[in-house]
């Protein structure tokens, strides 16, 4: 009886966790007048196919490519820079190893919009915002690396430093034992953290708004704001686009669903 | 010939001092034990012979050569961990050929050696099986056959065997020396149970808060500890320890028992404080050869089939008695106890050292 009431609140916790999606799904297919109708229809009587015309007119695969760009170079650049710096942190133990993690930590609650107006600064000061993509990815490597950092370090901690011991004995150098050994049995540690932090960069808004001038080199989530009129409300139009946006994403998260939570949840046991 | 020096050896962890003067040396084809409760250094001091930890001051050769300051893959050491270390994403026949991969071996020197090392030690058929697919004793096996392979100056165990069922330890103790006496190799084996050291090691070298209490032939602590501490640590059951004080006579008398005395005369100081020694197996309950007697008091019976654990009470301290067969005695009983006194120790009581 208890694992049915429990198996109720989960599906209903789940229905209200997934409406919004639905809701975005279920508007891109409506027609305008529809979206308006009181009481509202939860499913489309007259379903409007828009996806190929909004794609056009908008000019999504360019936004998506530059979202796209953003998003890899942020993921290449974090997981470089990030990997030996988690490494070393997971194996060094002293003072100054705890002060670097809690100034790690404290870098995360630095939200984007007060990052923002120094960033510009800098960068327009020493002639970065000439190239903005590179702008944005810089500047959202700097926001996500702590997250990665943090994570990473997580993984590395569970593989036992005998393992690396083993290897040295065994005639390995340190940097051996690094890309042998440690490398191989941190990597779906590594991989989920590099999906994370993808995913967070390809839906990056703040960034790209505030150091992209050119529209042509704009991301997806700012050629949303396209829709934006004084008086917008080309809901299906704008709901259409959102779900072309968010479509590759969630598929991507299915996919790798199961690993997902197996590495966020790694550790509990070996 | 020398095979491993340590010479006046210390180790400080940050205010800590780890090891302290040791001095050890091993010669080529020998088997060592180190010895200690836990925290004693031992382990601490199998990681500094492998490289893994940086020594304070003092001098360590490997056939010849110091070590200090080189880095593991330059000592021509094999170490076996505790928990084996396997690698967990190579399977069998990578982890036991990886240091040969690293050094570039030929394919066929490395796979010939391999194969060579699987069959000693009975791994032929698991050289494709992940260490996850394995049971307890046959990833030890793994961990030994990772060492083996490379044919090493030095083998170095870290209480390899405590992670085994105790049917299986005991078998894998007849195996390593076996192996051991085939690769004519010099071993140092850790391990806090003094049982595999005695009934492993040639040589062996009692630790106690990062000092050398003792070393020797196992028999040779046994028979001669140096201290009460390597007295009770060597033996099981542990030896009985009991209080008491030379007499003017020169005589002992126990403490709390002014009436019973002990005709050894060995020309102690009046007043001085010992501890007498009786190892369980050295005490019986008759008479035997130029003995002496004391009372005691039956206060249980441990029985374990062959071996009987009587359980006495002498001038109110427990005292244990090891009796092979089962005597005819109970709880309660008013016995004599008899030792030969050739097999008493005593003790200092102020420097605990032997008297």
């Amino acid at each position: 009886m208890k694992r049915y009431i429990l198996l109720i609140i989960g599906l209903a916790m789940t229905a209200i966790y997934l409406f919004p999606l639905y809701w975005m799904y279920l508007t891109a297919l409506k027609s305008s007048t529809e979206i308006f109708q009181y009481p509202p229809t939860f499913w489309p009587a007259d379903t409007q196919w828009n996806f190929l015309e909004v794609w056009k007119s908008r000019g999504m695969g360019r936004y998506i490519w530059n979202s796209l760009l953003i998003a890899v170079g942020v993921t290449i650049l974090a997981t470089t820079l990030g990997t030996g710096c988690a490494y070393v942190l997971s194996r060094v133990r002293n003072v100054w190893i705890e002060i670097a993690l809690f100034a790690i930590l404290m870098m995360q609650v630095l939200p984007s919009s007060l990052m923002v107006t120094p960033i510009f600064v800098m960068f327009n000061q020493i002639g970065l915002l000439a190239s903005p993509r590179i702008a944005v990815i810089l500047a959202q490597t700097a926001k996500v690396l702590p997250l990665y950092i943090v994570l990473c370090r997580a993984t590395f901690v569970q593989v036992p430093r005998e393992l690396e011991e083993a290897a040295l004995v065994d005639g390995s150098s340190r940097i051996g034992a690094f890309f042998h050994i440690m490398l191989p049995l941190a990597r779906n540690g590594i991989l989920v953290t590099s999906v994370l932090i993808f995913l967070q960069s390809f839906g990056e808004y703040v960034y790209a708004r505030s150091l992209i001038a050119k529209n042509e080199l704009q991301t997806a989530t700012v050629g949303l704001q396209t829709f934006m009129g004084p008086n917008a409300n080309d809901w299906n139009g704008i709901m259409t686009y959102a779900a072309i946006y968010v479509t590759p994403i969630l598929i991507v998260f299915m996919l790798l669903q199961r690993r997902i939570v197996s590495g966020l949840t790694a550790g509990a046991l070996k | 010939m020398l095979q491993i020096e340590i010479d006046h050896l210390n180790k400080h962890y940050g205010g800590f001092h780890a090891l302290k003067d040791i001095n050890i040396s091993i010669k080529q084809g020998s088997f060592v034990a180190l010895v200690g409760p836990s925290g004693c250094g031992k382990s601490t001091l199998l990681r500094t012979l492998a490289g893994l930890e940086k020594t304070s001051s003092g001098d360590v050769r490997i056939a010849g050569q110091s070590v200090i300051g080189k880095p593991p893959r330059e000592r021509d050491v094999a170490m076996v961990f505790q928990s084996y270390a396997l690698y967990p994403h190579m399977d069998v026949e990578h982890n036991m050929n990886y240091s040969m991969r690293l050094r570039r071996r030929p394919k066929e020197e490395i796979a010939e050696r391999t194969r060579t090392a699987a069959e000693t030690l009975g791994l032929g058929n698991l050289l494709d099986r992940l260490p996850k697919a394995l049971s307890g004793g046959q990833r030890q096996r793994v961990a030994m056959g990772r060492a083996i392979v490379r044919n090493p100056k030095v083998f170095l165990f870290d209480e390899p065997l405590s992670n085994l069922d105790a049917a299986l330890r005991v078998h894998m103790r007849g195996e390593i020396r076996k192996l051991h006496e085939r690769l004519n190799a010099t071993s140092v084996y850790v391990t806090h149970d003094q049982v595999e050291a005695m009934t492993m090691a040639d040589h062996v070298v009692v630790m106690r808060a990062g000092v050398v209490e003792q070393q020797g032939s196992p028999l040779d602590l046994y028979d001669r500890p140096a201290n009460r501490f390597v007295a009770g640590f060597i033996g099981s059951p542990a030896m009985n320890f009991l209080p008491a004080a030379a007499a003017s006579n020169g005589a002992l008398v126990l403490d709390n028992d002014g009436t019973q005395q002990i005709g050894l005369n060995r020309g102690m100081t009046h007043g001085r404080q010992l501890w007498i020694g009786m190892r369980p197996e050295h005490l019986s309950l008759k008479p035997c050869v130029n003995d002496m007697a004391i009372d005691a008091t039956v206060t249980g019976i441990e029985s374990t089939g062959s071996m009987t654990f009587v359980v006495l009470e002498v001038a109110s301290q427990p005292v244990v008695l090891a009796h092979g067969g089962r005597p005819e005695t109970r709880k309660g009983d008013q016995v004599r106890l008899h030792i030969s006194l050739d097999d008493l120790h005593l003790f200092d009581r102020e420097t605990e050292l032997a008297a």
